[in-house]
């Protein structure tokens, strides 16, 4: 194992420093029977130190395969572009560097706590390996496994330390998933649906949960969800994707109050609320968001927008800010969508 | 005197027997009214789904009075109970395997009027379907094709309109939007709304968030721990709910407005620290 690592020596330039993931570019792409399936296409990210980023989209806007490829787990997929963690190549990365990086600098919480968790190993011992295959002695890790369940919220952590996935609810596995996560300090944290499984009331303490914890740490996360809603109170920067593309992209309030995408604006109006008046109907986006390996021409959103005009079907949109807008949006009429933000009319 | 169309009283349900059983519905009532729509509101464990299992008797509770019209459903025997089957049909959570893949959604959509009325005209059939696929929102193209070919939100369709084909009287749906992408959510509920003005639904909605609810659901039954908690109009609940758990369930909604949403959840962590230091234990 290479030892640059974990130790503080980062190849920093003026440049970089501010950024601590910065993705260009990316492409993925899968190869299927029936041809080549393009699941991600010229995305861009940046994440900097402490920032929460929620990448939000459908069933097939890439958001699981983009965060996957941050950590280098889609070994069969075909990537281009670049991912860069605190100024390294994570693509070109050696395998051994890449497995230092992970966990102890990057490290990821699965959607579902019970597959991803083994059955037949304890709790106490998942949650440990961290830090021992980072050579950390078994009683001092022990310490530090017992303290990090105790903050995650698992009660009496030292009678729990023994037990199984199987004798922990929903919830509390995926507390231990993120115990897990955090246990070997990393900088950045990647969340895929971390709540999709769970209760209301569950899902809503374990976001709060996911909130303390980094920013006591300092912790950066990419929280990725289907749902608008989980992540409002939660990030300061939400990307919006659909069938493989960035649709928009911008300072949270911004595409909450001020949206000039009409996909956001689509997914924000059809979201059932608790408050204010109640529709007769909701707005719905009409079709089916459409499978990868089949995808429109031109912007892949036009045949379900209600203002797709002939140039959306035979040209991509790029992702840019208009120039009466704020922030970048994938849609040839976002200059249009921008006199009056936010309203899709 | 308001037409009633499902009464449950003191509903037990307990799996296990002697020392080892655990009580899943701990005497549950509530009625459901003619065109009414209640949702049944709860999480995992609460009892909703086992409830609406108990009234379309798909398992036998412990004990309890069930009434459909009026009629003791606990007491049917096997001719009655076929004939209930018509009268009370369900929509299933999963659009995936609750239609059967090797068949086709003429077959899937007839099999039920095919039981039911087997003396049916075949040419009738065939225009009840039509109709059927017209209000669901489907084409008749999609009736020689088999399940694999569509989305979830095709597929419930689907199991909608089989559920409606023998013109039930009350339809359960079992968190029928739960497993669907965002965009198709809204679309399936707007179609539950849609055919509750043009059929005169009368529905028994289950969920485990209060959101879907509020836009479909006249009267909500709060279930927590095979208990009712609260029964209101939904005005009351939304508007003044008055048992805790309800305002739990509530201020856990996902709010998708930043503002709003940051300040319950600093809410929520303060009330947890606060648990937290005086010791209690979630």
């Amino acid at each position: 194992m290479t030892t640059a690592i974990t130790d503080g020596a980062q190849p920093q330039t003026s440049d970089t420093a501010a950024a601590l993931l910065k993705v260009e570019d990316l492409t993925i792409s899968f190869q299927s029977p029936s041809g080549l399936v393009h699941a991600v296409n010229g995305l861009d990210l940046t994440v900097t130190p402490r920032e929460r980023v929620a990448i939000v989209g459908e069933s097939g806007s890439g958001k699981s395969v983009t965060a996957q490829a941050l950590l280098g787990l889609l070994p069969t997929a075909t990537i281009s572009g670049r991912i860069e963690f605190d100024g390294r190549d994570v693509l070109t990365m050696p395998a051994a560097e890449l497995r230092a990086l992970r966990g102890a600098e990057m490290s990821y919480v699965f959607q579902d706590p019970l597959s991803s968790l083994d059955p037949v190993r304890t709790i106490g011992d998942q949650v440990c390996q961290p830090l021992r295959i980072r050579g950390v002695g078994r009683k001092e890790a022990k310490a530090r496994a017992l303290d990090m369940l105790g903050a995650v919220g698992i009660p009496n952590p030292d009678r729990r330390y023994g037990d199984y996935a199987h004798q922990f609810s929903g919830g509390m596995r995926q507390r231990v998933m993120i115990a897990m996560a955090l246990i070997a300090q990393p900088r950045l944290v990647i969340a895929d649906e971390p709540t999709t499984a769970l209760d209301v009331r569950v899902q809503a303490k374990i976001v709060d949960l996911l909130y303390a914890l980094t920013e006591e740490r300092g912790v950066a996360v990419v929280f990725i969800t289907h749902d608008l809603g989980v992540v409002a109170g939660f990030a300061d920067r939400v990307m919006v994707m659909y069938a493989g593309r960035v649709m928009e992209s911008c300072a949270t309030e911004e595409l909450y109050y001020r949206s000039i995408n009409p996909y956001t604006l689509g997914l924000l109006q059809s979201l059932p609320r608790v408050t204010g008046a109640i529709p007769e109907k909701l707005a719905t986006i009409g079709g089916r968001p459409p499978s990868p390996s089949d995808l429109p021409s031109g912007c892949a959103f036009h045949p379900r927008c209600r203002y797709a005009k002939d140039i959306c079907a035979t040209e991509a949109p790029a992702l840019l800010t208009p120039p009466n807008g704020t922030h970048p949006s994938a849609c040839h009429f976002a200059g249009l969508l921008a006199e009056e933000p936010g309203v899709l009319r | 005197m308001t037409d009633t169309v499902i009464e449950v009283e003191n509903l037990v349900k307990e799996f296990g027997s002697g020392r080892h059983a655990s009580r899943v519905l701990d005497e549950v009532g509530f009625t459901v009214n003619r065109g009414e729509t209640v949702g049944l509101v709860g999480e995992s464990g609460s009892g909703k789904s086992t409830t609406a299992r108990c009234i379309l008797r798909l398992i036998e509770p412990t004990s309890g009075v069930i009434r459909f019209e009026g009629e003791d459903v606990l007491s049917f025997g096997r001719r009655k109970t076929k004939e209930y089957r018509a009268r009370a049909q369900m929509v299933f959570q999963d659009p995936y395997s609750s239609l059967d893949p090797r068949m086709c959604v003429e077959d899937i959509i007839a099999e039920g009027i095919q039981i039911h009325r087997p003396k049916e005209k075949r040419a009738k059939v065939r225009d009840e379907i039509a109709e059927l696929l017209e209000l669901v929102g489907l084409r008749p193209d999609h009736l020689p094709r088999r399940p694999a070919a569509f989305s979830g939100g095709e597929r419930q369709r689907i199991g909608i309109a089989r559920a409606l084909a023998v013109r039930p009287s009350l339809l359960i749906c079992d968190e029928p939007v739960a497993s669907l992408d965002v965009s198709i959510q809204a679309q399936i509920l707007n179609l539950f709304v849609d055919l509750k003005s043009r059929l005169g639904l009368t529905m028994i909605y289950i969920a485990h968030d209060l959101a879907t609810v509020r836009h479909l659901c006249d009267r909500i039954v709060v279930m927590q721990g095979g208990k009712i908690k609260e029964i209101g109009s939904r005005e009351q609940i939304y508007g003044a709910p008055h048992d805790p758990y309800t305002i739990a369930l509530m201020q856990a909604v996902p709010e998708p407005d930043p503002m709003l949403a940051r300040e319950r959840s600093a809410q929520r962590r303060l009330a947890a620290a606060t648990a937290a230091k005086s010791g209690a234990a979630t």
